[in-house]
């Protein structure tokens, strides 16, 4: 008995070394099997098109979510430049200058609040919950005051658009391939490169890590700058598929790419994550969200069900690496 | 000049205060080649003050530093680990949650360059060195893939100074190494600063505890109150004599210091 006891140990505990986010992906599959159940059209190909372009929207944000927890920050104002970068987008697109340029405006917009995150937790020392909880209400505010309330559509027919966000076969979208393509990209960069060890070294351990002489801020800065990037490039990406945007777009996404990541097994203290495990996360919640409305409940227990997902993925992570040892 | 070379480090005359308190009061301090130093005194002798600016952390008020003969200003951390110092700090400087491998190399990875321009690690060749430079010391573990979490505190010790021996150092400095070690790990780690030694390298070596580092240090310099007691070599006290001169803070009739 005991030795099979040693021997599951031993399999989880190579399971959570080489097969980050192993957990998230047991909890995909058990929903994934419940709502083939529940939900008559769960099991087709335009409903599994519908969650994935849900969850990359998601998923882009998360990625970067992810990197800066990992070095151990949070940033709750992504859902803010989340708003606020499609906006200008959208704003510029109803201008004289060609598409590309109002998302590079935009991204540059995005990627100017993530350094002042990064500069503001790392000169000022205070927490980056305070500081980006701040900035989320800061340029909120700012977006709110600028548009009057009033959302901005685009008319136009736009091949810039269709690439950022068009239809392709299957009813799946361009947003897809892009959430991966970053996902492949971000975990390249975790795991193969130096930069990727002083993140997990930042997060793990940042005065063990300035010792060795990883300039932890630095780290952290471009990590913020990251995100927001992320978080801008999500806004655009979405604006791309709605052709409009209102100035509340993006509210509650900071808390959904922090859950996600959560859920992947990523720690909030940082030091440990992966890419792969927020990957699953994000399809776990984007399933959800369809799962529940096609099993026929009323869509406002998506909210619930996440919040429930998300204390018991996190109690069964924590007892599991607890009886590892 | 010649004179001064026969020393590795020689610390000169070093003040140091912080706001009205004195820390340092005009140290002088030497480490020889290939000699182990016990660095001793009880808490706010200002032994990690003293470290603290020989791995620059932070400069001294007054004072000067040589090293390997030549006047050397320590700006920061790293302008002191690219001469040669390493140190071993008490709370170890590993991240629990990374590899030994990756701990190893960590600020100093080895990459090959991807396409040309993206820098990706070598972890083959990484992990190979470390096996190397731990077996060197002695130091067998089950795999550099493990993470230091799952180490015992001896092991993660030597994972630190296998790091430190290996990227050319040529002054080891090891902080209270044999802390919360039980007595088999510790008689390891004192092993290993002696192995360290063979290879060439000086230690200091700081620590309460006057018996490990009487059994391997050639010299002891004692600390009291930012003010220097006195150099002792091993020959001329026995460990009971440097435990009284920590405990009273002054040196003991009958012995003279060098």
């Amino acid at each position: 008995m005991e030795a099979k006891e040693k021997g599951i140990r031993t399999l989880l505990l190579n399971l959570f070394s080489k097969c980050p986010g192993f957990e998230a992906l047991a909890g995909l599959v058990a929903l994934f099997v419940v709502f083939s159940f529940t939900a008559t059209r769960f099991l087709t190909l335009e409903s599994l098109a519908g969650i994935i372009t849900v969850a990359s929207e998601l998923g882009i944000v998360a990625c970067g979510v992810t990197l800066l927890m990992i070095s151990g920050e949070f940033d709750l104002s992504v859902s803010s430049v989340f708003g606020f970068s499609a906006m200008v987008f959208a704003a510029m697109s109803n201008t004289a200058a060609p598409l590309w340029v109002g998302f590079l405006l935009a991204l540059l917009f995005a990627s100017a609040i993530g350094l002042i995150n990064g500069l503001i937790t790392t000169r000022f020392r205070i927490p980056s919950f305070i500081t980006t909880l701040g900035t989320m209400m800061l340029w909120r505010g700012v977006l709110l005051a600028w548009t009057g309330g009033f959302g901005i559509r685009y008319w136009g027919k736009s091949p810039f658009l269709d690439f950022l966000n068009g239809q392709l076969a299957g009813g799946f979208r361009a947003s897809a391939f892009w959430f991966l393509v970053l996902t492949i990209g971000c975990s390249f960069l975790l795991t193969k490169t130096p930069y990727g060890n002083y993140v997990y070294a930042t997060g793990g351990n940042k005065e063990a890590a300035r010792l060795l002489g990883i300039p932890v801020d630095r780290v952290k800065v471009i990590n913020f700058i990251i995100v927001a990037i992320f978080a801008g490039l999500s806004g655009c990406i979405q604006f791309a598929r709605f052709a409009s945007v209102d100035p509340l777009r993006g509210q509650g996404m900071e808390l959904e790419a922090i859950a996600a990541t959560v859920v992947g097994g990523t720690l909030m203290s940082g030091g440990h994550g992966s890419l792969i495990g927020t990957l699953f996360g994000v399809l776990l919640i984007g399933m959800v969200r369809s799962g529940l409305v096609m099993s026929g409940a009323p869509a406002y227990w998506y909210q619930a069900f996440v919040g429930v997902i998300l204390i018991v993925a996190v109690i069964i992570n924590t007892r599991l690496r607890e009886w590892i040892g | 000049m010649t004179e001064e070379k026969k020393s590795l480090v020689r610390m000169v005359n070093i003040s140091k205060s912080f706001g009205k308190v004195k820390a340092l009061r005009e140290v002088d301090f030497e480490v020889g080649y290939q000699e182990i130093v016990g660095l001793v005194g009880d808490n706010g002798a200002g032994k990690s003050t003293l470290i603290k600016i020989l791995t620059g952390v932070f400069p001294p008020d007054e004072g000067e530093i040589y090293f390997e003969g030549k006047r050397v200003f320590l700006r920061s951390p790293k302008e002191a680990r690219d001469l040669g110092i390493e140190t071993v700090y008490q709370h170890l400087a590993l991240i629990d949650l990374m590899s030994v491998t990756r701990n190893v190399f960590l600020g100093r990875e080895i990459v090959h360059k991807f396409l040309g321009l993206l820098p990706v690690l070598d972890m083959k060749k990484m992990q190979r060195v470390t096996e190397e430079a731990l077996s060197d010391l002695g130091i067998k573990l089950q795999s550099v893939d493990e993470k230091i979490a799952n180490l015992s505190g001896g092991q993660r010790q030597a994972v630190a100074i296998g790091r430190a021996v290996h990227f050319g150092a040529k002054l080891l400095i090891l902080d209270e190494p044999t802390a919360a070690l039980s007595i088999r790990e510790c008689h390891k780690v004192l092993d290993q600063i002696v192995e360290a030694k063979a290879k060439g390298l000086s230690v200091i070596f700081i620590t309460h505890n006057i018996y490990h580092v009487y059994s391997v240090a050639d010299k002891f310099t004692l600390l009291d109150h930012g003010v220097k007691l006195g150099d002792f070599s091993r020959g001329e006290v026995t460990a009971e004599d440097i435990i009284e001169m920590v405990r009273t803070g002054q040196v003991k009739e009958g012995i003279c210091s060098d």
